[in-house]
């Protein structure tokens, strides 16, 4: 009762995602029960790879984690970065903007 | 008690906020237990009346008539002071509700005693009653009133930590934009006082005509709510103040900004219904998207997992707009879709009080064990916090949407409500979502996965249960949206669009 919701298009039924959810998981059990079985827990398989030097407690930070992607837009993510100044003069700023947007739609 | 029921929301927190620095003179314990005895009151009034709005009642409460049904002095005026609950108003009460209560359980244990702990309960109580009275009432010149309740004891919780240097600063910038805001909107009664003589939403709503002063005084709410809601790009106050306030009491300040955009719809749905251009419904859309895309950006490259999670709060603020800015546009005409739509806009108000409310209670645990919440520093806490891990990953993906929890059942209405308007929308909406979803990953990468991180101590259990409360809604809802739908929310959007039922329930004709 109440699982389902209509969504004009469609219809949401989390019991249905569950039903689908299971037949993929059923599905990656199966593929993966036919792969090669030497991985032994406890030997150097489980080591990370870093840049084939052999590195204990190796580990990724956050900042790290989609450096490529930050990267690629640096000029953007900067510019987005330099709105955020801190100074409230700015704040202001932009509040008076967009008022001024506003008197225009509005008085238009 | 249950005819007072709705000003009782509004008075007990008001009053016992006041009564929390006498009785922490007699016992701390005492303090403590009455601030969560107020909050569970006022839940329990904002359960009852909605049990008698939701099911299409409009419940009017009027002060100073012999009568609290008495709408009209003789003469037939509406010049009383009056609470109009219709159910998106009940709605926001019962939000408040929710996260009231676990905030108090998790605040008396976080705050240290020494550091202000009695302040700043009494100021969070005050926060509890402005945001029930903005909720509640039906007067223009009330609603400015609690929304200066609500910016004075926000300001105070965000500037609590008086001895670090960014948390008065935060304090300070959120005081000087809220008191823009709250001046505005003043304003902006102002003109609709000197037009029409009259401060209740219902009679002006229906007195008002869209003439030059009507235009200018909308204007003015417009540009002060949409500052206090934190819409883009005025919404810089937002991360500070999030980023700043101690967290176990920032799920009560995302309350508050949600107030704000009921604040917003409630002047553009009903007093400004009759009169509006699909113009502001498209600015509401239009600055929803802006919202949405700028703070998940910027969410990417914060190394501070408050910030983070504040950038992350302030996206969903965008979706709000997203919903309910499309029932805006398509206002005139009503079309199937808009309803869907600002269903899934008010719906997200809920989910999100619920998701980021069980981040930030996460990010104040992880404050409690390791005092930082740099991610450069942090790591590896998953080990000894599995807890605290689970409840982090789950509202991430609560929040980023994933399916069968609760963001999901909301943002799927809100996409396909928008697709309705136009399919640029939704992918905006989605693709949102996926870099919201890489965010948060990388968030919970670095904050719980890694090498075994060694902690001193353990997160209370008042944190730990109002975490496991949180986590427990975001299930529910996500499990079983078509219960709350049609409950809570579908009679919530419903009333945005019922605006002559509202001017009937007050104004009788």
């Amino acid at each position: 009762m109440g699982v389902e919701i209509l969504t004009g298009q469609g219809f949401w039924h989390a019991l249905v995602w569950f039903a689908a959810a299971l037949g993929v998981f059923l599905l990656s059990l199966a593929i993966w029960s036919m792969g090669r079985r030497e991985f032994r827990r406890g030997t150097e398989a489980e080591l990370p790879f870093v840049s084939g030097e052999r590195v204990e407690d190796a580990r990724v930070g956050a900042p790290h984690l989609y450096w490529g992607f930050a990267e690629a837009l640096k000029p953007f993510l900067e510019r987005l970065r330099n709105f955020h100044s801190g100074f409230i003069g700015d704040y202001v700023g932009w509040f008076a903007v967009i008022l001024a947007v506003i008197l225009l739609l509005v008085m238009a | 008690m249950g005819t007072h029921a709705p000003i009782l929301a509004i008075a007990v927190p008001l009053l016992g906020g006041f009564a929390l620095p006498l009785l922490a003179r007699f016992h701390k314990g005492l303090r403590d237990a009455w601030a969560i005895v107020v909050a569970l009151f006022v839940s329990v009034c904002a359960g009852y009346v909605a049990s008698r709005v939701l099911s299409g009642e409009i419940w009017i409460y009027v002060l100073g008539a012999k009568n609290p049904v008495d709408t009209l002095a003789p003469g037939g005026f509406p010049i009383r002071i009056m609470l109009t609950v219709d159910a998106l108003s009940a709605f926001l009460g019962i939000i408040a509700g929710i996260i009231g209560p676990l905030m108090f359980l998790s605040l008396i244990r976080f705050l240290p005693e020494e550091e202000g702990k009695t302040l700043s309960l009494t100021l969070a109580t005050l926060l509890l009653a402005g945001i029930m009275g903005m909720a509640y009432t039906g007067d223009l010149f009330n609603f400015f009133v609690f929304l200066e309740v609500t910016s004075i004891a926000a300001c105070g919780i965000i500037g609590f930590r008086t001895w670090t240097s960014r948390a008065p600063e935060a304090a300070f910038k959120t005081m000087l934009l809220y008191a823009l805001s709250g001046l505005f909107f003043l304003l902006g009664v102002a003109f609709l006082y000197g037009e029409y003589g009259a401060l209740n939403m219902a009679y002006v709503s229906r007195e008002i005509r869209g003439t030059t002063v009507d235009r200018l005084a909308l204007a003015l709410f417009l540009s002060g709510l949409l500052m206090k809601a934190a819409a883009a790009p005025m919404h810089f106050w937002a991360p500070d103040a999030y980023g700043e306030t101690p967290p176990a009491a920032t799920p009560l300040l995302v309350v508050n900004t949600q107030v704000s955009l009921y604040g917003l719809w409630r002047v553009l749905f009903t007093l400004y219904g009759g009169v509006l251009d699909r113009g502001v419904g498209w600015l509401v859309v239009a600055l929803g998207l802006l919202t949405m895309v700028v703070a998940a950006f910027m969410a990417l490259v914060q190394t501070d997992l408050g910030r983070l999670v504040a950038y992350g709060a302030v996206s969903q603020i965008g979706y709000m707009m997203l919903g309910v800015g499309v029932g805006l546009v398509a206002l005139p005409g009503k079309p199937p879709y808009a309803l869907v739509a600002t269903q899934g806009g008010v719906f997200h108000m809920l989910n999100d009080a619920l998701t980021v409310g069980l981040l930030f209670l996460c990010v104040a645990a992880v404050e409690w064990v390791r005092g930082t919440r740099d991610l450069r520093e942090l790591g590896g806490l998953g080990h000894s916090l599995p807890e605290v891990g689970l409840c982090f990953l789950l509202s991430s993906l609560a929040l980023a949407g994933i399916p069968p929890l609760n963001g999901f059942a909301s943002k799927i209405l809100i996409y396909e409500g928008s697709f309705g308007l136009s399919p640029i929308l939704t992918a905006v909406a989605v693709l949102t979502s996926i870099l919201l979803l890489a965010v948060f990953v990388r968030a919970f990468q670095g904050a719980f996965l890694g090498p075994r991180v060694e902690v001193g101590k353990k997160v209370p259990w008042q944190l730990l249960l109002a975490m496991g409360i949180l986590a427990v809604g975001i299930v529910v809802f996500g499990l079983v949206p078509g219960f709350f739908v049609e409950k809570m929310v579908g009679p919530a959007a419903e009333a945005l669009f019922s605006r002559s039922a509202y001017l009937f329930a007050v104004l009788r004709g």
